[in-house]
């Protein structure tokens, strides 16, 4: 203890914030399995890098004469940290003080480093572990007042840095909408929960008990809303995760993503893919497997794995290069464009033009999913925004058919014209490759309906009316007149990937600046 | 040993049964294939167990997580 009564009290003030919420309310943490908002900050940052700010925010309680009898912390921990050399903000909710209490949190606080990372151009991490107001700081102010934050730039902030979030516990009200509102989110299965009010005040507001589970847990919100992207196991693997989501965007907008060369020969070839696509088109196959032959190795990360599953998006390394990576699923309802696929398709768009990553589109696509259930939940409309984000996008973009390509959805292999009116959209194809407005066997029954009937053996000569015209369907015939830039040898693919994903990182780095793509 | 209902992958049509009711099935093995959007996708076995029921018949109409089988 100094012996300057100032630095004492200063001193004083900083144990007591490191002292969070208690030793008795850390311990009771620690027995629920779960760190507490400086451990989730240390395990996160490069080894002794954090840097906290506002340490003496909070709320102090004095004696009558007004000396300090002790001091309870802000429940928001912040400062700047460096992932893999890079600094950015991170801001983490303490749920030991207050359950985390957003209006306990001294919001000037939390904006402060949400402000900071705009400001200086550095992503932000927030750690949301919190269950929003309570009537309690209410008595406290003596007033209410209308809800919302002045300084919060959220909007602005997604479009000038990356920001990442984790909901490691209740994520409330305004604590749902800071883990939602990130291009990166994950959560920890079986403790964190997303929604924008819990079982009791659902229970209050519409009489029904739902468990809160049911209510926002990851089975939800990662596959059933897609609020929020991924899903951990552990705290400690949603902490992984987002730093590996950080390694393949640059620090901000104004940057072009760092190259990460691994070894891996650009000119490998991949002869497994050549006979991946069966003969028979109604017959699936494993996309994933294109993915993992063509990309570096190793270098794949899929976002959102368990929402609108018809389409994989992943950031990936071709030849060092980061890249996003689109790529149909025939597995998954027969590969078409779902309203959850779409709206992915549009978010994951955004995400890789904001940052300058190019956009590899493996197209396996047989259109807009049909009928009554698809029609209900908007699904054209939402492929109508996800073509609105491919068209705005002016990054640069190669689409290889691997199939099928039909109608609308088909149409959206890359921007036609791009914003500035020059995009190219590259497009290469495999041999097994289709595409036209309508598939071949619907479009024969609809057009030859009396031919077919009037014949002496109708079903004969349907089949072959449908020959004949697959036989114009073959994808050479479109290569003749410079439909596709070119067909490929399927083992071919990584070659020729790799060689676009030099000129793709040269062209960025005339791009660079904001695309201001935040959260439509 | 409990009975576990296998739901549909996707809505369309049921195109083809594959697999016996009573057999002993492996991890993988195909049950039956619904047909949509033009593709034949399979209702496989999440693990190896036993075929206790099939739900619905070739050109039933399914919906997207509807069970169609039932194992142990």
């Amino acid at each position: 203890m100094s012996d300057n009564p100032a630095l004492a009290e200063l001193e004083q003030r900083r144990a007591a914030a490191l002292q969070m919420g208690g030793a008795e309310a850390v311990a009771k943490w620690h027995e629920k399995g779960r760190m507490t908002a400086r451990e989730r900050i240390t395990a996160f940052v490069d080894a002794g890098s954090f840097h906290e700010l506002g340490m003496l925010t909070g709320k102090g309680r004095y004696t009558a004469d007004g000396h300090l009898v002790d001091f309870t912390p802000s429940s928001s921990i912040m400062g700047n940290g460096d992932v893999e050399g890079r600094t950015l903000m991170v801001v983490a909710d303490d749920f030991t003080l207050r359950g985390g209490s957003s209006e306990g949190a001294v919001a000037e606080k939390w904006i402060y480093a949400e402000r900071m990372a705009l400001e200086f151009r550095m992503p932000l991490v927030r750690f949301v572990d919190s269950v929003g107001g309570s009537v309690k700081i209410l008595e406290q102010a003596g007033r209410t007042k209308i809800p919302g934050y002045a300084l919060w730039p959220s909007t602005a902030l997604m479009g000038a840095v990356p920001v990442a979030s984790v909901a490691f516990g209740a994520c409330v009200g305004l604590g749902a909408v800071r883990a939602i509102g990130a291009h990166f989110s994950v959560m920890v299965k079986g403790q964190a929960q997303v929604f924008a009010a819990g079982p009791p005040v659902v229970k209050q507001g519409l009489g029904h008990d739902v468990d809160k589970e049911a209510l926002g847990g990851h089975e939800l919100c990662t596959r059933i809303s897609g609020a929020i992207l991924n899903a951990a196991d552990t705290e400690q693997d949603a902490l992984v995760q987002v730093r590996r989501f950080l390694s393949y965007l640059p620090t901000n907008a104004w940057q072009a993503p760092a190259r990460v060369v691994s070894g891996d020969d650009p000119t490998r070839r991949t002869p497994a893919l050549n006979t991946l696509v069966p003969d028979n088109p109604r017959r699936i196959y494993t996309a994933r497997k294109i993915v993992e032959a063509v990309c570096d190795q190793d270098s794949l990360f899929e976002l959102a794995p368990g929402f609108g599953t018809s389409l994989r998006t992943y950031l990936a390394r071709l030849d060092g290069y980061a890249v996003g990576v689109m790529l149909g699923d025939p597995a998954v309802m027969g590969g078409a464009l779902t309203r959850a696929a779409a709206q992915k398709m549009e978010r994951f768009v955004d995400l890789c033009d904001s940052f300058h990553l190019p956009i590899v589109n493996l197209v396996d696509q047989p259109g807009a999913m049909i009928g009554l259930d698809a029609e209900r939940a908007g699904t054209l409309l939402a492929a109508a925004k996800a073509g609105a984000a491919i068209e705005q996008a002016s990054v640069p973009w190669v689409s290889i058919v691997i199939r099928r390509a039909f109608g609308l959805a088909g149409s959206m292999l890359g921007p036609w014209n791009g914003p500035n009116g020059t995009s190219l959209n590259h497009r290469f194809a495999w041999p097994s490759a289709r595409w036209g407005s309508i598939p071949i066997e619907g479009g024969v029954a609809a057009a030859y309906k009396r031919e077919i009937e009037a014949a002496p053996d109708p079903l004969a000569r349907r089949a072959e009316l449908e020959a004949y015209y697959h036989r114009l369907s073959s994808p050479f015939r479109t290569a003749e007149a410079f439909g596709v830039v070119d067909i490929i040898e399927p083992a071919d693919t990584r070659a020729l990937l790799c060689r676009w994903a030099r000129d793709a990182s040269r062209l960025t780095q005339t791009q660079l600046g904001p695309k201001r793509r935040t959260l439509r | 040993m409990s009975i576990e209902r296998l739901p549909s992958p996707v809505t369309g049509l049921v195109w083809k049964c594959l697999a016996t009711v009573g057999a002993h099935l492996n991890e993988g093995d195909t049950i039956l294939l619904i047909e949509s959007m033009k593709m034949e996708i399979p209702v496989e076995m999440p693990r190896a167990g036993v075929l206790k029921a099939i739900l619905v018949q070739e050109e039933d109409a399914v919906a997207e997580g509807q069970p169609v089988a039932e194992i142990e």
